[in-house]
């Protein structure tokens, strides 16, 4: 009787072990098998090793460390979104310091076993999209297949490059409470987790390193080169040298973390679908530089999306004309379009005789227990049993989760779901309820045991297929859920085998290798440009709208001042200046800005954190996130750091309860602060091509425009002299341009010398023409399209504002009269409007996504 | 029968469109009393790409793209096409076979003939409810043999249903056409093969043309200014049978197919996707001429 005395049987085995407090919750849950101990009640092995050093290292040290794991994940971004929770958007990863340890032995099974499994797959994928000899010859049922909403008809007939159609394989296993191994799930189209299971060892190997002391742990990269290598193999021509991408649905996507981090990691470009086109029967992907074409495409775009001329007709995510690619051999999909039809619990109970069939062997791994319902027999006894089994539908659903544990449904329910079995049976599938085995996990401090579920990895390389050394574990945090999944939360685990010998070496082929050095320049996509522009702006927009926010407060709270009407003067106009400033409308420019002129501070506040608030400084800060985000691998993760401060810097500042202005003030500074290093730090880890371009470029134009309009909302009018002086010191403040003007020119504020420091001292950082001139460098430095000696339209508006700029008579913008500063105002209002042309032409030349892709289908 | 057809879509853009993605089910297939002789296909302007390919239910399929800027497509089709239909239907003990008959030689059928069996499930497009299978079932009354029941439910389709183009789009449900008695070809030939196979009986979409200038004394049918649509029915020993409930009638020669499908999604004449941000207006003309 394990569960009644575990804790003196495993004293016995080592003394020392449990004297550590943090083991004092694993024995109290019952349990009959776990992963730690053997039938005998014994530590297996490599968990004591494990144990002994874990120990070692004590209670406060370990929890101390497993605040180090999350915060290193935190800061690296590390993130997984729920679909359908309005606080899913990239939720922090969570990784659970304790691995779930595979012994060398079981191991061997497990690998021979995927490996057969995987070739069986792809041989029953052949067969469906070739010969379909399988149902010919009544092996497999018709109905199991061409029911499936993966069996994807316009697919049949094609037949991609490479010795396996199926490239990638990804199989769920649990272990049953009696020790045997089980595959819970097949996935074929595009599995996820690899890049999180590398992302986990990465984070063991920095946070816990003595943790691997004396614990032979098998590597991960034999699989990322046997990736690498399959895709190559699976390029068409026989191009030896082929462009990659990987296709994702986008930054909202549940695991757009990993296909960023893959991207990286492999180096191969992150592309949406309008990253893509499909010309001449050949796929291209649109870059700064022109097309470029694409010779295989990795993608995490479910299939039927990915064709919108062939497939799901309203997708935005796909590339219309890509299977006519893929049917003229002109590009390989990895996985092909429609192996999603393997994805189907109903194939489970066929597997073993087609297994005998294909192979003539018998499966090493065996399916959990199914019965597929398309059969009078196997829908008797589902019916029959429905309480003690799991209901799956063969294929998932596009609305959350298909499978439905029979024991947790009512009477009614219970009726209502037999009668959807019966109306069509060929649809569902039950199975089996395994009891899955127990693995210690830390969680909230304590070791606990929980249920796991491991996922494993597969590629097609050579004749064979390569399993990941490793994998990636999903624990899950209720110990009565049976149905772990990523999508409803719960930890996930390092996975070790451990084993003295290093296993399968996979060296990247060598020609492939060399041919590598070859580096694509061009490669920026439209899309990353865009996104890097538009980060480029914001990033300067928070800025600008934060320095004269703060300057507007600062002038506000100052203590100790006369009430006279100067100030009084100042402030409004502050006010209504800065609401013209951020595109605030209407504010303090409004019917009602005498309202909020009585308690400004109301307004200001609602400015600073609504995130609703157009123009605010909460808002733009939303905007800024989203674009980071859509080019998530450009970012180092010193400058990932600064992100998730802003981040935070903003959440925590809303729910002050007083409104006092310091800590709007306060608020203010860090965000100021932030957003500088952040510049600073791009300004010294990304490289000095393209994306360095597009950020400066939009970081240049938002400067310029928002120097011109801070001059024009503060400078243009007529007030009295004092005001005026006032309005010039918030205006050298909020451009840093204080001690510049005091230093240059040595003498009080004039308005003719104000403009002169912001619009044409060139050594001043912050002026028009500082940024005009850089600007003008980088828009001739773009790739050009046309080979012509005329100018493009960008340069023709560039070089109009910086002619502008050095014939202007600065005398006459100083003149006034009685409606102020004509002169000055005409002379703004056209350099705007040259200006802020430039980024409409840029996107038009560059961007390329004005044209929105439509669908026409006449009857 | 000799027949002449031209096929005529044009696509008339508000905004040029820069590229055109096009998929074209216009060619007549072959088929039991049709061969196609001649098909030839202009399109304007010229493509930069043409695939031709047969698609998985053997029906011909054209893919172009044009990938330069252009305001107008149009898409020209002639086909010379010979109907030797084989008169009237074999009267054999199979046509006065019974539901419960035909299901139970359905259900014998071997593994291989998927051919067939593929037409029995249900797709979007034909999704079935109750008021579908309660207006089956008052064709599919005991002891009515089933082609029988068949013709039944094609004439009562054509009595019961109004034929009122525009009152739907593609997209219209089929519980919507049921429920509001109105409709087009595509949605009649949808209606009865719901009707079928919920009942168990492999049903196809069948897309085609019928003859547009009548010769004198024979009346001018329904649906003659574009493509038109109906279905088949598939009877073991039998064969497939196609019937018209637009028409209320059982094919023969005045009917000439380009294609078929579990329904019309899969054999749609012609469709695309364009860059482009405006919209678009289509006009389509056919005429079928019979020349011998």
């Amino acid at each position: 009787m394990l569960a009644d005395c575990p804790l003196t049987r495993f004293e016995t085995m080592n003394p020392n072990l449990l004297a550590n407090p943090i083991f004092r919750d694993y024995f109290n849950i019952h349990q009959s098998y776990g992963e730690l101990l053997d039938d005998d009640g014994k530590v297996r092995p490599h968990w004591e090793t494990f144990f002994a050093t874990y120990s070692r290292l004590g209670e406060e040290e370990i929890n101390g460390r497993n605040s180090d794991t999350l915060r290193l994940l935190r800061e690296n971004g590390v993130t997984y979104n729920i679909y359908g929770d309005p606080n899913g958007l990239n939720r922090p990863w969570k990784l659970d310091n304790i691995p779930f340890l595979i012994s060398k032995e079981e191991w061997t099974s497990i690998e021979t076993g995927l490996s057969q499994r995987a070739q069986l797959l792809n041989l029953i994928l052949e067969d469906i999209y070739g010969e379909r000899k399988l149902i010919k010859e009544g092996i497999l049922p018709m109905e199991l297949i061409y029911n499936h909403a993966g069996f994807l008809r316009p697919c049949s007939g094609i037949r991609q490059v490479g010795k396996h159609q199926l490239v990638l394989y990804s199989a769920d296993i649990a272990k049953s409470t009696k020790g045997k191994l089980w595959v819970v799930n097949d996935r074929t189209q595009a599995p996820s987790g690899s890049g999180y299971a590398l992302e986990n060892r990465t984070t063991m190997t920095r946070v816990i390193p003595e943790l691997f002391d004396g614990l032979k742990v098998r590597h991960l990269s034999p699989y990322f080169n046997a990736l690498r290598n399959g895709l190559n193999e699976i390029a068409p021509h026989k191009n030896l040298n082929p462009r990659i991408v990987i296709l994702t649905p986008g930054s909202s996507n549940e695991t757009y973390f990993e296909h960023s981090y893959l991207s990286s990691h492999l180096g191969f470009t992150l592309v949406q679908g309008n990253d893509l086109i499909v010309k001449d029967n050949y796929v291209w992907l649109k870059t700064m530089g022109g097309l470029e074409r694409v010779d295989v495409i990795l993608r995490r775009v479910d299939d039927i999306y990915c064709d919108p001329l062939e497939l799901k007709a309203d997708s935005q995510l796909g590339i219309p004309g890509l299977l006519q690619c893929v049917r003229s051999g002109n590009v390989s999909m990895a996985n092909p379009l429609g192996s999603s039809v393997l994805e189907n619990p109903g194939l489970m109970p066929f597997l073993q005789p087609i297994s005998r069939y294909f192979l003539n062997e018998d499966l090493i791994l065996p399916t959990i227990a199914s019965w597929w319902c398309g059969q009078p027999q196997e829908l008797q006894y589902v019916l029959e049993n429905i309480k003690t089994l799991v209901i799956k539908k063969i294929h998932r659903s596009a609305t959350g989760s298909s499978s439905i544990d029979g024991a947790s449904l009512s009477g009614s329910q219970l009726e209502a779901c037999k009668q959807q079995i019966r109306l069509n049976p060929a649809l569902y599938v039950g199975q089996e309820k395994v009891e899955i085995s127990l693995s210690p996990s830390l969680i909230e401090g304590r070791i606990v045991p929980q249920k796991v579920l491991f996922r494993s990895f597969l590629v097609s390389n050579q004749n064979d297929y390569v399993a990941m050394s490793g994998g990636l574990v999903r624990s899950s945090a209720d110990a009565t859920n049976f149905l772990i999944s990523s999508q409803s939360g719960g930890f996930s685990k390092d996975a070790w085998i451990i084993s003295p010998e290093p296993g399968r070496v996979v060296n990247v082929l060598k020609e492939t290798s060399d041919s590598m050095v070859e580096t694509y320049n061009d490669m920026l996509p439209s899309h990353a440009a865009e996104n890097l522009f538009w980060v480029g702006r914001y990033t300067e927009r928070i800025l600008g709208n934060a320095r004269f926010l703060r300057t507007v407060m600062q002038f506000l709270a100052e203590g100790n001042k006369l009430i006279t009407d100067i100030n009084r003067q100042t402030e409004r106009s502050l006010l209504e200046a800065f609401t013209k400033y951020s595109y605030t409308l209407p504010g303090f420019a409004g019917e009602d800005a005498d309202d909020l002129f009585a308690d400004p501070w109301k307004e200001l506040k609602d400015v600073l954190f609504n995130e609703k608030r157009v123009g605010g400084i909460k808002y733009n800060f939303l905007q800024f996130h989203k674009a980071i985000h859509e080019v998530r691998d450009h970012w180092s993760t010193d400058t990932w750091r600064v992100i998730r401060g802003m981040e935070e810097g903003l959440q925590n500042g809303i729910p002050l309860s007083h409104h006092g202005h310091m800590q709007m003030i306060h608020a203010l500074d860090n965000l100021i602060t932030s957003i500088v290093a952040f510049i600073g730090l791009n300004r010294e880890s990304i490289s000095r091509e393209q994306g360095w371009i597009m950020l400066d470029v939009g970081r240049k134009i938002e400067q310029s425009l928002l120097v011109i309009t801070m001059l024009r909302t503060n400078l243009v009018k007529k007030y009295s002299e004092q005001v005026e002086y006032n309005l010039q010191q918030s205006v050298l403040m909020s451009n840093e341009g204080l001690v510049n003007y005091r230093y240059k020119y040595r003498r009080p504020l004039q308005n003719l010398l104000v403009i002169d420091l912001l619009l044409f001292d060139p050594n001043n950082p912050r002026s028009l023409t500082y940024q005009v001139v850089r600007l003008k460098t980088y828009l001739q430095n773009l790739p050009k399209n046309n080979a012509g000696k005329s100018l493009t339209e960008y340069e023709r508006l560039i070089l109009e504002a910086d002619t502008l700029l050095k014939l202007a008579n600065k005398t006459d913008l100083s003149i006034s009269d009685d409606d102020g500063y004509t002169n000055l105002e005409i002379f703004l209002s056209r350099l705007f409007q040259i200006l802020s042309a430039i980024p409409g032409v840029i996107s038009k030349a560059f961007f390329k996504h004005e044209m929105t892709s439509k669908t026409i289908i006449i009857r | 029968m000799k027949y002449t057809i031209h096929h005529k879509t044009t696509y008339t853009y508000q905004d040029p469109v820069s590229l055109c993605h096009n998929i074209a089910r216009l060619v007549p297939r072959n088929s039991s009393g049709q061969i196609c002789k001649n098909t030839s296909i202009r399109i304007e302007p010229k493509p930069d790409r043409i695939n031709e390919y047969e698609d998985f239910f053997g029906n011909k399929v054209i893919y172009f793209s044009i990938e330069k800027e252009h305001w107008e497509l149009t898409v020209n089709v002639t086909s010379e096409v010979e109907r030797h239909h084989t008169g009237q239907i074999k009267m054999d003990v199979y046509r006065n076979a019974s539901l419960e008959e035909i299901k139970m030689e359905i259900q014998n059928l071997k593994a291989e003939s998927m051919d067939i069996r593929q037409y029995i499930f249900e797709t979007p497009m034909t999704a079935s409810n109750d008021e579908i299978l309660e207006f089956a079932m008052r064709s599919f009354k005991p002891g009515k043999s089933v082609f029988e029941a068949t013709e039944d439910l094609t004439k009562r389709i054509y009595n019961e249903f109004e034929y009122k183009p525009g009152h739907t789009t593609i997209s219209t449900p089929l519980a919507q056409v049921m429920k509001e008695r109105k409709g087009v070809c595509q949605d009649f030939a949808h209606l009865a093969i719901s009707c079928l196979r919920s009942l168990g009986l492999p049903a196809r979409y069948v897309s085609g043309y019928i003859e547009t200038v009548s010769p004198k004394g024979v009346e001018k049918l329904i649906g003659t200014d574009a493509s038109h649509a109906w279905f088949s029915l598939y009877i073991p020993d039998m064969g497939w049978t196609d019937f018209d409930p637009t028409n209320n009638c059982i094919v023969s020669d005045q009917h000439i197919t380009i294609g078929w499908g579990r329904d019309y999604a899969d054999i749609a004449p012609l469709g695309g996707i364009i860059l482009s941000s405006g919209s678009h207006e289509l006009t389509v003309s056919v005429e079928v001429k019979r020349t011998s």
